[in-house]
């Protein structure tokens, strides 16, 4: 117990040291608990527009608009197909790499998605 | 045809403007009304238009009026509004049969053109309206927010005509 809980602190330690100059969330990731991150599609945007998770997390996207979008990779990854307007989409993160993505249906509607 | 889209999208700008004290029926309708209108071209340039991107963006237009129909429809259901006909919602669906006849009568590349054109210009009229009058004369908060929520779209709509409309000259 008492082992475990060193080598838990020598992560969070370890971890903090690097969270700290990327500016990332240190003692969750370090529990390694997958998190639920969400992204809201809004007055034809993806916001936040630059997001960054860890292997394993699930995302959440969720059409807050009045028309229909979609979230699709531009290297194939992933595509939600069509999400109606209420609608949610959600991705669980498995391997590492950067994700730019767009709305097929509203191509100007671009944003980055990093699991690292 | 060009002069008369834009003569078509002044007269309807003008009439829309000019609409004093308007109320959230006669805003009900005018909202319904400018969607029908652009799902009926948008599926004629579906089936008829014959540049790629034209036909792309037609279905578009068809899916995303349809989808703020569906809302608008819910929303003055929901606050038991019966859309009322006005002037300017006549003057939209006369506009949209007139163009719909000027479409049938064009094919090709003339057709496609046509259609951007106007789809152009109603979009810059429509999005006018919003602004200038609909959002500013809507009384209940519920369709003011409807109205708000839906600028974007339209605007991404103009946006997207007038990239399209740059390709076909």
């Amino acid at each position: 117990m008492r082992s475990l809980a060193l080598a838990v602190l020598a992560g969070v330690l370890a971890f903090s040291g690097e969270g700290a100059a990327a500016g990332a969330r240190p003692a969750a990731a370090a529990a390694a608990k997958p998190a639920t991150v969400k992204i809201a599609i809004e007055g034809m945007k993806f916001s936040p527009a630059d997001v960054t998770v860890k292997p394993g997390d699930t995302v959440v996207w969720t059409n807050k608009d009045i028309v229909a979008h979609t979230v699709t990779s531009k290297n194939g990854a992933f595509d939600s197909k069509v999400i109606p307007p209420n609608g949610t989409y959600k991705f669980v993160a498995r391997r590492k790499g950067d994700f730019a993505y767009i709305c097929t249906l509203h191509p100007p509607m671009a944003a980055d998605f990093k699991v690292r | 045809m060009k002069t008369f889209t834009l003569f078509a999208a002044a007269l309807l700008t003008a009439s829309i403007s000019s609409a004093q004290s308007i109320n959230d029926a006669q805003i009900a309708s005018i909202v319904v009304t400018a969607n029908q209108v652009d799902i009926d071209a948008g599926k004629l340039a579906a089936s008829k238009g014959t540049n790629a991107e034209v036909k792309k963006f037609a279905n578009l237009m068809v899916a995303d009026h349809t989808n703020v129909n569906k809302q608008a429809v819910a929303l003055v259901t929901k606050l038991k509004v019966t859309p009322e006909d006005n002037d300017t919602s006549k003057s939209l669906k006369e506009g949209g049969d007139k163009n719909l006849e000027t479409l049938k009568g064009l094919k090709g590349a003339a057709f496609d053109k046509a259609y951007v054109d106007h789809e152009v210009a109603y979009h810059q009229a429509v999005l006018d309206a919003v602004d200038k009058t609909l959002i500013p004369g809507a009384k209940n908060e519920e369709l003011k927010a409807l109205l708000v929520k839906v600028r974007p779209a339209f605007v991404a709509h103009l946006e997207h005509a007038k990239h399209v409309q740059s390709t076909l000259k």
